[in-house]
């Protein structure tokens, strides 16, 4: 069993309250920072855990914090992308739920490793739920004297704010929420320069995904080395897993980086295999932005190992074979799964969220919605497979913010492992509109957990 | 610092951007740009025209760039190479830009008042494929008048936001912007309110397809059929340096004066540009030069450089580096 370091106390009664976490050891690694370590020894304990960006990207938090521009008389800030909005990937607001006050502790010691005296949580407009819950527990913990001035007698002053934002996917993007959270239309800016060196109102900035500050809690209190210790290679630490789809027991999991993908799947710790006993075909296993995975090779990479849940891992194979671990939503399909109309949906997303700035996202995500939703209702030709592979090269790599990426990844690889079922829908067109499902011939070979469990 | 564009190398300020390194070299290895326009502030970045490849990073760190970038908004560091029309990544890249923009930019160009000066019609022409692989309806919208003298055609917009650039930034009111999101997108005044200030104007000539257009000038000629004429007056708004469009002995339209990459050299008042249309209100300073290349100066009194160059054994040497590079080219 994995070891939970964000999810410990999650199923205590009341430890969204201030005092019941406190009870369970809350607000010591602030206690610990502001007392007895200097900013630049927690960024340098940041650095010692390998700590990677949770949002998706996976850049080194400590690597990224050093890149912060030290202007002197330069406000500096730490904003929280709490902007949430991938589809299938839904573990910050259970964080933001359940134990809301590990996130105000993380931005505490952050913004004091940061030199910030203004912060921001940035929240998804639609999350009124959790922006309710979060100011509750900003206002509890400035009570205790968590924030505020003069922090536990220390002289260091931190404002925390949530600020809701307008409900929109591209506001996740680093740059445009900066944008949004400056009032303005929320389009990503054209970088350089980086918010590191100019970001919220021209100064610098560090954006940090939720479970990426939480993670700073357990990395303070129990040092870089330890949390190093947990994961697999450069993939350190505990992983925050939403996982959905046709699992068993879909829901949010902690796991130990490193996690055999067949384990997270099948045991009963974790999703407990696929549900109404039917056959796994098809994996994302990093959220909709991600490439789509057949079950063969999410489950062995192309050297017939293990695929393990680690950056590393399910990126081997590069996008021939491989994936990402982007910002940790599995989705699992089974056997009745249609991918065409999967593709689709994750199309008609992205060129609903496009925000217009650039040419080939603009119009190439609106293209590639068309082209597959012809084929999903029994309009499509034997060319549209390559039209949307040739429409995904010219949007990828050539658009400002990584959205283009984002909607190019799943059409191309979806038609890369399952050409045979988009051309199945141009051939059985009739069938193909009347049920919404595609071929079941690629659960195979069938998992065998006995086989990782031994 | 030095950086080298398609093999030509070229000494730059520090903080000059790719683009502008190119242009100052000149010649076809300018990359295109639809959306900068170097008098707005913050242009740029937006259409992907002008992406380029960076195969050496600087002299510090000559690894290449992962991915193409946008020449018009990346300063050029020491020692950088760059290539334009020579990497086979960018000529597709382009391709695909141009087939991008296309998609809903209706090809009217028979009837468009922006022929001949349209930069997407020479974008097209130069970059672009035989025909289009797209078979979905185009976006369409009706006319919009903002303003007495200006009609907003969206069906032609390509979404640069050079309009709207400069009217945040030549005037004290913000008078339109986008609305929606996406292929949604689109220009408006706010609640369809007219634009009306004295350098309101300027959103014609800085939009680079018809969709915004002089509607004292609609439909009353081609451009390559009309003469530009250089001239001035003394203006209290602006500078009063314009260029009047003739046809037969009345100007039917004043522009601002455009360089070759099509950008005015100064902002010009509404009052030179909708009032001022009689010759005796202007001193004339002699006819526009406009390129050769340039389908308006067909009929036109000058062009250059003459066809006879390379005929001519004393022109040919003194052209000898212009060549050379075109040849390379």
């Amino acid at each position: 069993m994995g070891r939970k370091l964000l999810l410990e106390h999650i199923n205590v009664p009341g430890i969204n309250t201030f005092d019941v976490y406190r009870s369970k050891g809350g607000y010591a690694s602030v206690e610990k920072a502001i007392k007895t370590m200097s900013p630049e020894a927690i960024v340098e304990e940041v650095k010692k855990s390998g700590l990677r960006g949770r949002g998706g990207a996976g850049f080194p938090t400590g690597m990224k914090w050093s890149f912060l521009a030290k202007p002197e008389g330069v406000a500096r800030y730490l904003v929280c992308n709490a902007d949430e909005s991938e589809p299938g990937t839904f573990k910050d607001r259970y964080l933001m739920t359940y134990i809301p006050h590990l996130l105000i502790e993380g931005m505490i010691v952050s913004s004091f490793a940061l030199g910030a005296n203004t912060s921001y949580i940035y929240v998804r407009g639609e999350m009124m739920p959790q922006i309710r819950i979060l100011e509750r527990a900003i206002a509890e913990a400035k009570a205790k004297g968590f924030l505020g001035k003069n922090i536990l007698g220390s002289g260091y002053d931190l404002e925390l704010y949530v600020q809701p934002g307008g409900g929109a996917y591209i506001c996740g993007e680093e740059t445009a929420l900066l944008e949004s959270l400056e009032g303005k239309r929320g389009n990503p800016r054209i970088k350089p320069p980086f918010p590191a060196i100019a970001g919220l109102y021209g100064c610098p900035t560090v954006v940090n995904n939720v479970e990426s500050i939480a993670a700073v809690v357990p990395i303070i209190n129990e040092g870089g080395d330890e949390y190093a210790k947990l994961g697999i290679g450069r993939s350190t630490g505990t992983k925050l897993i939403s996982a959905g789809g046709n699992l068993k027991k879909p829901g949010v999991y902690e796991i130990d980086l490193g996690l055999p993908v067949e384990e997270f799947i099948y045991s009963d710790e974790y999703c407990g295999g696929i549900a109404n006993g039917k056959r796994l075909k098809a994996v994302v296993a990093g959220g909709s932005s991600v490439p789509i995975l057949p079950a063969n090779l999410i489950l062995k990479t192309i050297n017939n190992e293990p695929r393990l849940m680690s950056y590393e891992s399910l990126a081997d194979g590069g996008f021939v074979t491989g994936t990402m671990m982007g910002s940790g939503g599995f989705i699992a399909y089974d056997e009745d799964a249609c991918i065409v109309r999967n593709t689709w949906n994750f199309a008609r997303f992205y060129h609903h969220e496009s925000c217009g700035q650039c040419s080939p996202c603009r119009e190439g995500t609106g293209w590639m919605e068309k082209v597959l939703h012809r084929l999903e209702y029994g309009h499509g030709k034997q060319s549209d497979m390559d039209l949307l592979v040739d429409i995904s090269k010219k949007i990828e790599g050539n658009t400002i913010c990584p959205l283009g990426d984002a909607a190019a990844w799943p059409v191309a690889s979806a038609i890369r492992h399952f050409r045979d079922e988009f051309e199945w829908h141009v051939t059985n067109a009739s069938e193909a509109v009347s049920r919404n499902y595609g071929l079941a011939h690629y659960a195979d070979p069938l998992p065998k957990l006995e086989a990782v469990a031994g | 610092m030095k950086v080298t564009i398609d093999g030509i190398p070229v000494e730059v300020e520090p903080g000059t951007t790719i683009l502008n390194a190119a242009r100052q070299i000149g010649g076809d290895i300018v990359p295109p740009a639809m959306c900068y326009y170097s008098k707005l502030e913050g242009s740029g970045g937006k259409c992907r025209t002008c992406l380029v490849k960076v195969s050496k990073g600087s002299e510090k760190d000559p690894r290449p760039m992962p991915k193409l970038v946008a020449s018009c908004r990346t300063t050029v560091m020491d020692g950088m190479e760059v290539q334009n029309i020579t990497s086979p990544e960018v000529i597709e890249a382009r391709k695909g830009v141009v087939e991008m923009l296309l998609i809903n930019h209706p090809l009217d160009c028979p009837v468009c008042d922006q022929a001949g000066e349209c930069h997407l019609q020479d974008l097209g022409f130069e970059h672009g494929a035989a025909k289009t692989r797209y078979e979905f309806d185009r976006r369409t919208f009706e006319k919009i008048d903002i303003g007495d003298k200006i009609q907003l055609h969206m069906t032609r917009c390509i979404l640069c936001y050079r309009c709207v650039f400069t009217a945040d930034q030549i005037t004290n009111t913000r008078l339109h912007g986008i609305l929606n999101r996406g292929d949604h997108s689109e220009i408006s005044t706010y609640i369809s309110k007219a634009i009306d200030n004295d350098f309101s104007g300027n959103v014609i000539d800085v939009c680079p397809v018809g969709a915004l257009t002089d509607k004292t000038f609609r439909f009353k000629n081609r451009v390559w059929f009309t003469k530009p004429v250089d001239a001035h007056r003394d203006c209290d708004k602006c500078c009063g340096k314009t260029t009047l469009w003739y046809k037969g002995e009345d100007v039917i339209r004043v522009t601002g004066r455009k360089d070759v990459y099509g950008e005015v050299e100064e902002f010009i008042c509404n009052t030179c540009r909708f009032d001022k249309k009689k010759t005796a209100d202007w001193v004339i300073e002699g006819p526009r030069k406009i390129s050769h290349k340039s389908v308006i100066s067909s009929n036109h009194y000058e062009f250059t450089p003459l066809p006879v160059v390379k005929t001519n054994p004393v022109l040919m040497e003194a052209n000898k580096e212009q060549f050379e590079r075109d040849t390379r080219l």
